[in-house]
């Protein structure tokens, strides 16, 4: 009998395999199907609103919206055509699903939403308010990183579909806020932090340094200043307000800062060097292009170039704005923006809610308090009557592109406010064209937030 | 027939899920005339009821294989009907019919196992002559032989039972022992080596490799219930050599495999979804489509996919029945498989060969089923007794038949003159005389195991 009962046991154990596979395949069939029906071509999509129940799309394709109605997000929200991969839609586009494996496709009445932290009438006006210019703008509280804006310009209204696709202009069917451009002078924030951490704020407050229009290099190249007559001794808190190229190069120039540690703390902030692998990071789905820069000598005019926000460096307008989230809350770590605030099933039962989410450490808190008070002294001191009734810290930039043909405006910083904390990111593309101004367009962004 | 009661409540429970079934299809199928609703209801209700008045003429000491085989046959029958709209299909009727054929077959071949143990050679010989069938009649590195327009059978499907049938062993056979270099071994091991590396190397060359884990499987049972008998606990030392072995086999082949096969072991279904990923993808959407209930017989879209019927039948049938229907038909076949845990076999050598069949329908159905849901690589393999296919339906019968004949068994006595020759050890330990000529049911089962032995032990052997 024993003999028979080892048969028995080869038979269980063939059997017990099996049943462990099919135990895993059921589990495995009920947690993917929602996955498996979105690569049908058979699916009832649902909808996404913004922070007060507005529409921002409609999967159903049963709503009636004014024309243009979704144009403000319209490269950011996407939809599931797949012109557009990096958008909200077609990297969530599961959770609009509006199917569950008990009840099935449900054709109306499915409630499987996204609910983003956007805010439709704030970005409405921000696409306004550039009017027709290009660029893009974006803003998030940078207590809980609740993205609030996020427009690009040229945009797209998805509703009219993609028949006219090919006379669309370059940049409609990518959020800029998401990719790299040319930083300008907002990136000598990057290099007063960087400053502030390789020598301390003592140190770095004690240099004074020579404006006279012009600085050669070590190497033997012009710095130019965007003031030709020069801004005579300056400190770092006068060359912040200035943005004077000339102290920065010297600044970077000088023996107390050394590459390997400049490049340490670049680092730190999340900058691929000297053409390394582009990394990204993640916003609910939304890939957004990490910083780049070279640094190869300190005297080197590339390096100085770079760290003034010029040349070969890259910032995305997003990674601008969530280092002021750094600066804002005087931690030194940048508050995770995020734009999906919860979704729902098809039975409207919440699948998730956001959390707020910090980065490690980039610089200390106390170099975070000190450009904080810089940028906002540089607030109070130049844009109290630009930006009217906002306590702000601001850094401007101008950036120069298509090899100096073209320059655009950057403003880069957040509002001082408990009841509104805000961090923000303006770009207006070839400045010298339009008929608005990057302050202009971050007045009326502010004043739609805080209103 | 011991108990008339019980046969009859196991026929009105086969009669009323086929007949839900039915009524299911009659009222969400999907059909252009209910006359094919019809045709479907007499085809299967009347081979029930055939099957239920034929069977009892058969003496067997249980049923619970045969209801369970005419209980999946014909639910097989009704999917198969329904698929992409309710229409009577009368080959799979046939095939049905071959499987219950060769159930009986399959039975009466081995319920005496010293009559099936000494055909070992024949067996032996039977899977050289179905390989050479291969080479000669299926073409340039095929698996069919085609016998008309329509029609073709699978040589190779035929070596599994006869495969299980040479891997099952009995006490006797495995104290045989010969001094080999400096090893004591089994010739008919070896010999068995040596047929089983044949057989795969052979499905290799005719590019039937879903084939391989079938029969490995169905090697590594024999192998386990070879090497382990003879001593009273499992031998660690053989068992992890032999899973070793079998993992660098595998390594290697995946290796060496032709590189459509590694395209296939390795492919993303949903990156794919349209090149070899495609069956897989479709399926699971299927599968996903129909839901715990299914979308009704016959509403499925699977049906346009290749293979619906066999390879992928699992996720058809989930489409239209639902998956948890289709997940309690796979637990039919599953307690076929396991009926010899509850009634155990009466001999070593029917239990070997149950854990054989057990081996392959458990490896088939896994491969079936979990590679068209893209779990395993898809390997295009049939699922037993549901899947359309002649040979696959009859083979899967034959060894149905197996079952039923290791819970059934006749033990014959040997004739005397031999008897006078042969020592008494030769003698199989279980076995109970009776006249000739004359099969008797055997006593009931629970009192087989507190029968004495007739002979000896196995200490008494190995001195």
């Amino acid at each position: 009998m024993k003999s028979i009962k080892r048969c028995q046991h080869i038979i269980t154990l063939f059997l017990s395999i099996f049943l462990v596979g099919m135990v895993v395949l059921v589990i495995k069939i009920n947690r993917e199907a929602s996955f498996y029906m979105m690569n049908s071509d058979d699916h009832r999509l649902g909808m996404v609103y913004d922070r007060r129940g507005d529409v921002l799309f409609d999967g159903t394709g049963r709503g009636q919206y004014t024309d243009g109605y979704f144009t403000d997000v319209g490269n950011l929200i996407g939809d599931d055509k797949g012109q557009m991969e990096n958008t909200l839609v077609a990297q969530n586009i599961g959770y609009l699903n509006n199917y569950s494996f008990s009840s099935g496709l449900v054709e109306k009445g499915g409630k499987a939403a996204i609910y983003t932290t956007l805010d439709h009438d704030a970005n409405r006006a921000v696409y306004n308010a550039y009017m027709g210019a290009k660029g893009c703008a974006c803003a998030y509280n940078y207590k809980t990183g609740e993205l609030l804006v996020c427009t690009s310009l040229p945009s797209l209204d998805v509703t009219r579909g993609y028949a006219d696709i090919d006379n669309m202009e370059s940049g409609t069917l990518m959020s800029k806020v998401m990719y790299g451009t040319v930083p300008g002078s907002t990136q000598k924030v990057q290099t007063v932090i960087s400053a502030l951490e390789i020598m301390g704020r003592e140190r770095l407050f004690s240099k004074t340094y020579s404006c006279t229009g012009s600085f050669v290099n070590a190497e033997g190249k012009n710095i130019d200043c965007h003031q030709s007559w020069g801004h005579g001794d300056q400190n770092i808190q006068q060359a912040i307000e200035n943005s004077c190229n000339p102290f920065f190069a010297q600044l970077i120039q000088d023996s107390d800062m050394p590459l390997d540690r400049i490049k340490s703390q670049y680092e730190k902030l999340g900058y691929a060097i000297n053409g390394e692998d582009m990394k990204y990071f993640d916003i609910d789905g939304i890939q957004c292009e990490r910083a780049s820069t070279t640094l190869t000598d300190t005297g080197d005019f590339i390096t100085q170039w770079g760290c003034i926000g010029q040349g070969d460096t890259l910032v995305s307008p997003m990674q601008l704005m969530m280092w002021q989230s750094a600066i804002a809350n005087s931690t030194g770590r940048m508050t995770m923006p995020h734009i999906i605030s919860k979704v729902t099933d098809v039975d409207g039962r919440v699948k998730k809610e956001a959390d707020t989410e910090y980065s490690k450490q980039l610089f200390m808190p106390s170099t975070a308090s000190t450009v904080r008070q810089m940028l906002k002294t540089n607030g109070a001191n130049n844009y109290g009557w630009q930006v009217p009734g906002y306590d702000i810290g601001i850094k401007s930039g101008t950036a120069q592109v298509k090899e100096g043909a073209e320059e655009n405006a950057l403003l880069v910083g957040f509002v001082d406010d408990e009841a509104h904390p805000i961090a923000f990111c303006v770009v207006l593309e070839n400045k010298y064209s339009t008929p608005v101004s990057a302050e202009q367009i971050l007045t009326i962004m502010l004043n739609s937030l805080c209103s | 027939m011991s108990n008339p009661l019980a046969y009859v409540f196991s026929c009105i429970f086969v009669l009323l899920t086929h007949g839900t079934m039915l009524f299911n299809v009659f009222y969400n199928g999907k059909y252009d005339d209910v006359n094919a609703v019809f045709v479907l209801m007499a085809a299967v209700i009347g081979l029930d009821a055939v099957y239920f008045v034929i069977l009892p003429f058969f003496k067997q000491q249980t049923y619970a294989v045969d209801f369970m085989l005419i209980l999946i046959l014909n639910m097989g029958l009704i999917f198969q009907s329904c698929f992409g709209g309710v229409e009577f299909r009368l080959k799979h009727f046939v095939t049905v019919i071959a499987a219950l054929v060769a159930c009986r077959v399959g039975y009466f071949a081995c319920r005496d196992h010293r009559w099936i143990e000494d055909k070992r050679k024949l067996i032996w010989i039977c899977i050289g002559i179905l390989m050479g069938i291969i080479l000669l009649f299926t073409g340039s590195r095929s698996m069919w032989i085609s016998l008309g327009e329509s029609t073709s059978i699978q040589p190779s499907e035929f070596i599994k039972p006869l495969l299980v049938l040479a891997c099952a062993t009995s006490v006797t056979e495995q104290q045989k022992k010969h001094k080999l270099l400096c090893f004591n071994v089994v010739y008919e091991n070896l010999i068995l080596f040596g047929i089983v590396a044949c057989v795969c190397l052979f499905q290799w060359w005719c590019r039937d490799l879903g084939s391989i884990p079938t029969f490995g499987a169905i090697y590594v049972s024999g192998f386990l219930l070879r090497i382990c008998y003879p001593k009273g606990k499992y031998s660690k030392k053989p068992i992890i050599i032999a899973v070793a072995s079998l993992a660098v086999l595998a390594v290697i082949g995946i290796i060496v495999a032709p590189p459509y096969v590694r395209d296939r072991l390795f492919v993303d279904v949903w990156n794919d979804k349209n090149g070899n990923g495609y069956q897989q993808a479709q399926a699971l959407i299927g599968i996903a489509d129909g839901g715990w209930f299914g979308k009704g017989p016959g509403h499925g879209f699977l049906h346009n996919v290749f293979a619906y019927s066999s390879d992928i039948v699992f996720a058809t049938i989930s489409e239209e029945w639902g998956l948890l229907f289709s997940v309690m038909s796979v637990f039919v076949l599953l307690m076929i498989v396991a009926i010899p845990l509850v009634n155990p076999p009466r001999s070593y050598y029917h239990g070997s060969m149950c854990a054989g069949i057990a081996a392959a329908f458990s490896v088939q159905m896994a491969l079936n089923i979990f590679g068209s849901c893209n779990m395993i690589p898809f390997t295009g393999v049939t699922l037993p007794f549901i899947s359309m296919g002649g040979t696959s339906m009859a083979v899967s019968g034959l060894m149905a038949g197996m079952l039923v004949a290791a819970q059934s068994p006749v033990f014959k006595a040997p004739k005397k003159k031999k008897e006078q020759k042969k020592p008494l050890p030769a003698q199989p330990q279980q076995m109970q005389p009776i006249p000739p000529q004359q099969p008797q049911p055997l006593p009931p089962r629970q009192d087989a195991p507190s029968q004495p032995p007739v002979s000896y032990t196995l200490t008494d052997r190995r001195k």
